[in-house]
């Protein structure tokens, strides 16, 4: 029996393993504990409200208001900060401490050590995205109730039209927990899933967590104003060469000026016929992408 | 048979940051190690014994030459599939338990369910850690992690063990049981590649040894043939009066032919009179 079973690359469990071992790495790191921080936050924009009923249509929806941008501002924050720094941390950890070696020792092929490591980042990123989604269509939820009863009572008290207390009463129900809101925290994750793959790609070039992580904070910034660089590669009078090299940046470093579609979900907009398909297509591309550079690279690698 | 490990011509050359010429850690080594046997790598340090161990592995590409191991190029994840490998001074996830270690390690290799956890738990018995099982590692001491990391390298049960210093950092009582592990996987027909500082240790329990300097094999072979000393012969005599010393002694001056080189009291090795006075002492 000389010749063994094939280890062949992209083994659903031996990945499975990998991503639940990042995974409970990653909690027993404590980085739950922000969850907490998130319900303070949560209270605290809930707790903001000016106590003044003159204008009743304005004031009840602004904090509801100030609960979704406060929420979507903080899974943000934690998502980017996550994806970027776990990611950053894991493996060149993995390389420092020289705890690969015993990995890659054992019939492990490279790629999927590489997908278990970011799915582990992905699978923690989720489930804390699930859990503030939960917790802010909670209070949401009661505090649209008693917007709407209070706007109710004192519109009917001044004498307003059925026909417009029922459009009041719907422009309200839209800043509660809508599921365009429930799509915007989605879009947050697919934007902390492509940072996350980002980093990735940087570890496996530069294994070193300090610069792995500066980069991809830079990178993050590169990409939101990516839009405008573009015009530059694309404007008049670029040889084809710049431009080339353009795409190919282009390419490779996300936009993540696509994901500012999150401001208008706050804001009580929708998506747009096909918007989140082309967003979960784009993810999912650039996702691949980072994974196939970094396994080109890693596959590569000696420690 | 199909060797267990068949290394050939190996060159490994590193080109560290800031140096113009590469560094050749190792220099066309070339060794096969049978199946069942128990081979000793030895060496100065920097030696290039970690490096060919790694080599072996695929933890590192060769710049020429070839390793394989029951046949399979070293390249090729397949390769890894019977063996298992205790790295130098070992060091694995600080938030896993001892037995989560093992399990992790399990999985990988592929086991599960009722086999992994019986498999898990006489590991930590057969290295002597039953009873931390249950903490994290963090707290672990040198010497249980290295012993930790050997009961992760048997994991899979697999066919050819290598060992990366096992002994280092452990006490002589841990060392000897080490030994006695080597002995028992020996006994069980498991091919074993290991190097080691303590040479009287390798001297014991390995069937070949190589002995590697500045990245080439300088002296390779049984371990028997390697440390004979071709003219000469050893007499051991207990309770032997000074009159019978002094006999033997003119016995041998009238022999034309041999000589009498040392005559004294054999001395006990420190690692033996250490033994007897701790481990030894606490047996019943
Ligand atoms: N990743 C690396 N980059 C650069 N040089 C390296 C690297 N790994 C090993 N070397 C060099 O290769 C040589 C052999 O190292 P190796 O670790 O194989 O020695 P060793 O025989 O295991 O020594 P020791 O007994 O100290 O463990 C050394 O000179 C070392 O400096
Ligand atoms: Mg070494």
């Amino acid at each position: 029996m000389s010749h063994p079973a094939k280890n062949r690359p992209l083994n659903p469990r031996r990945i499975g393993v990998i991503t639940m071992h990042t995974f409970t790495q990653l909690v027993r790191m404590k980085v739950f504990y922000f969850l907490g921080v998130f319900a303070v936050i949560l209270l605290g924009s809930n707790l903001f409200e000016i106590q003044d009923l003159g204008r009743p249509d304005l004031e009840g929806t602004d904090v509801l208001r100030s609960i979704r941008s406060w929420s979507l501002g903080t899974m943000t924050l934690f998502s980017v900060v996550i994806g970027v720094v776990a990611t950053a941390l894991l493996l060149p950890k993995d390389v420092e401490d020289r705890t690969l070696y015993t990995i890659l020792a054992k019939p492990v092929p490279r790629l999927d050590y590489l997908v278990g490591k970011l799915g582990g980042v992905l699978l923690l990123i989720f489930v804390s995205l699930l859990v503030m989604d939960l917790l802010m269509a909670g209070v949401l939820a009661l505090r649209t109730n008693l917007v709407v009863a209070e706007q109710v009572a004192a519109v009917t008290a001044a004498g307003w039209p059925a026909a417009e207390i029922e459009a009041l009463r719907q422009d309200t129900l839209n800043q509660g927990p809508t599921w365009s809101l429930h799509g915007a925290v989605f879009v947050v994750f697919l934007r902390a899933a492509v940072i996350a793959s980002t980093a990735m790609m940087i570890s496996t070039f530069s294994t070193s967590t300090l610069f792995t992580t500066i980069t991809g904070f830079l990178m993050y910034f590169i990409g939101n104003f990516q839009a405008e660089a573009r015009g530059l590669y694309f404007g008049e009078g670029v040889s084809p060469l710049e431009k080339g090299a353009g795409l190919l940046v282009a390419t490779i470093f996300p936009d993540f000026q696509l994901f500012n579609v999150i401001d208008n979900l706050i804001e009580g907009g929708h998506f747009e016929g096909g918007e989140l398909p082309m967003l979960i297509a784009l993810s999912g591309f650039y996702v691949v992408l980072h994974l196939f550079v970094s396994w080109i690279v890693f596959a590569e690698k000696e420690f | 048979m199909e060797p267990a490990v068949e290394i050939r011509n190996l060159v490994k050359e590193f080109r560290p940051a800031g140096r113009k010429e590469p560094l050749r850690a190792v220099d066309d080594v070339s060794l096969s190690i049978g199946a069942g046997e128990v081979y000793g790598l030895i060496g100065p340090n920097g030696s290039g014994k970690s490096t060919t161990m790694k080599a072996l592995l695929g933890l590192v590409q060769p710049d020429s030459g070839s390793c394989r191991i029951f046949g399979n190029d070293s390249l090729q994840v397949d390769s890894r599939q019977q063996v298992g490998f205790l790295p130098e001074n070992p060091y694995f996830y600080k938030h896993l338990s001892g037995a989560e270690t093992l399990r992790f390690y399990g999985k990988l290799c592929g086991l599960r369910g009722a086999a992994l956890e019986g498999r898990v738990k006489e590991l930590l018995e057969l290295v002597d850690l039953s009873e931390a099982g249950n903490r994290r590692l963090g707290g672990y001491s040198k010497g249980m992690l290295q012993r930790i990391g050997l009961a992760q390298a048997l994991v899979q049960e697999p066919r050819l063990v290598i060992l990366d210093e096992p002994t280092a950092g452990v006490d002589p009582i841990g060392s000897r049981q080490i030994r006695d592990l080597i002995f028992d996987l020996k006994k069980r027909g498991i091919t074993v590649f290991l190097c080691s500082h303590l040479l009287e240790q390798v001297q014991e329990v390995c069937d070949r040894v190589g002995i590697i300097h500045r990245g080439r094999m300088v002296k390779e072979g049984p371990l028997d043939e390697l440390l004979a000393v071709g003219d000469q012969t050893e007499i051991i005599l207990r309770g032997a009066s000074p009159e019978l010393l002094e006999k033997i002694r003119a016995l041998v001056s009238s022999d034309s032919g041999a000589e009498l080189l040392r005559a004294g009291r054999p001395r006990t090795t420190l690692e033996r009179l250490f033994l007897q006075e701790t481990a030894d002492r606490r047996k019943p």
